[in-house]
């Protein structure tokens, strides 16, 4: 898969407090806030129905099951992350045409979710929303 | 000279101590400071270098945290530390039954020393369900949150434009995603930012 650039946020999952406290185990019924893991918009049908990156003209997006691994890249600072599915998402296509830069390095759709613990390695959970690039390697 | 092993050893430094309120780390600008972090993480594989659960007792500059799988773990909080809590703030805003994602440096005692601290802090996924004065009501995966847009502090992006204070052009039925801060116990949460797709 060529590198795809987006947008990349952060979601919580297993056992967790506050509104998160239902967020359960994910698609893949193994993910959890304190590991490397990620929600990626393809990983069977049912879930390419619900986020429909190609609403957004996103091509490219190969199909990839639990436990496959992304290397996530924060454009406004080079940090990079590898993790692996654990869940379905985002979903793409409400956010359509979003774009988010930090200067001149942009990102539009979102893209990727990453877990607390491995947006935390890359960005502040504070910032939110950040342009990005995932590749396999 | 390697700015982010300096500052860790640092921190870790200032964490034995138990140095509280020192600024000997200096700053660092947020995104430099996070992408000086070398990981050395297995994809799919616990951290041990962050945290989450709730602060069951502070100590000191300690806080003891229960973590939702119910494991507890120590956590130093140091004069580099940088705490969050809707906003920038400090430490004796911190309190016993607030939740949290911390990461820093694991010490050899199972410590964590704090680089960073996020005090109930949430980013959710919701639905627009109405709109009062100064607060949202939002649709969280079938559950009811109450947003109190706090005033000179909220503030709205609209498909990616700069940050701005004005949230009157959020429309009921919209999705959006809130960033804020939770209200311990409730379903409740202070906004810092509405992130709204065009």
């Amino acid at each position: 898969m060529a590198a795809l650039r987006g947008e990349v946020s952060w979601f919580c999952c297993g056992s967790a407090w506050g509104p998160c406290g239902t967020a359960g185990g994910g698609a893949c019924g193994t993910c959890r806030s304190g590991n490397y893991q990620h929600a990626w918009p393809n990983t069977s049908d049912a879930c390419l129905a619900i986020t429909r990156p190609d609403a957004c003209g996103i091509t490219g997006m190969s199909r990839r099951g639990c436990g496959f691994r992304h290397y996530t890249t924060n454009l406004c600072n080079g940090a990079r992350v590898g993790t692996t599915i654990a869940d379905c998402g985002p979903q793409t296509d409400l956010f359509c045409g979003e774009r988010t830069c930090c200067g001149s390095a942009c990102g539009s759709n979102r893209i990727i979710d990453l877990t607390p613990a491995a947006y935390s390695a890359i960005a502040s959970l504070s910032t939110g929303l950040r342009p990005c690039s995932v590749d396999t390697v | 000279m390697n700015q982010t092993l300096d500052r860790r050893r640092l921190l870790a430094t200032a964490a034995l101590g138990g140095v509280v309120g020192a600024t000997a780390l200096g700053s660092l600008a947020p995104e430099a400071a996070f992408a000086a972090e070398a990981t050395a993480v297995e994809p799919g594989m616990p951290d041990p270098n962050f945290a989450e659960g709730r602060i069951s007792k502070i100590s000191g500059n300690m806080l003891l945290v229960t973590g939702s799988d119910t494991v507890l773990h120590s956590i130093r909080i140091t004069g580099g530390t940088s705490i969050w809590k809707l906003q920038p703030t400090t430490f004796d805003q911190v309190a016993v039954g607030d939740g949290l994602y911390a990461r820093g440096v694991r010490l050899p005692d199972g410590t964590l020393a704090a680089d960073a601290v996020w005090v109930n802090i949430v980013n959710l996924h919701a639905h627009i369900a109405s709109v009062g004065r100064n607060v949202l009501h939002l649709d969280h995966k079938g559950q009811h949150i109450v947003g109190h847009v706090v005033p000179r502090l909220s503030a709205a992006v609209y498909n990616g434009t700069p940050a701005v204070s004005d949230l009157s052009l959020l429309r009921v039925g919209r999705h959006v995603q809130v960033l804020g801060a939770w209200h311990p116990d409730t379903n409740e949460i202070d906004i810092a930012t509405v992130y709204a797709a065009a």
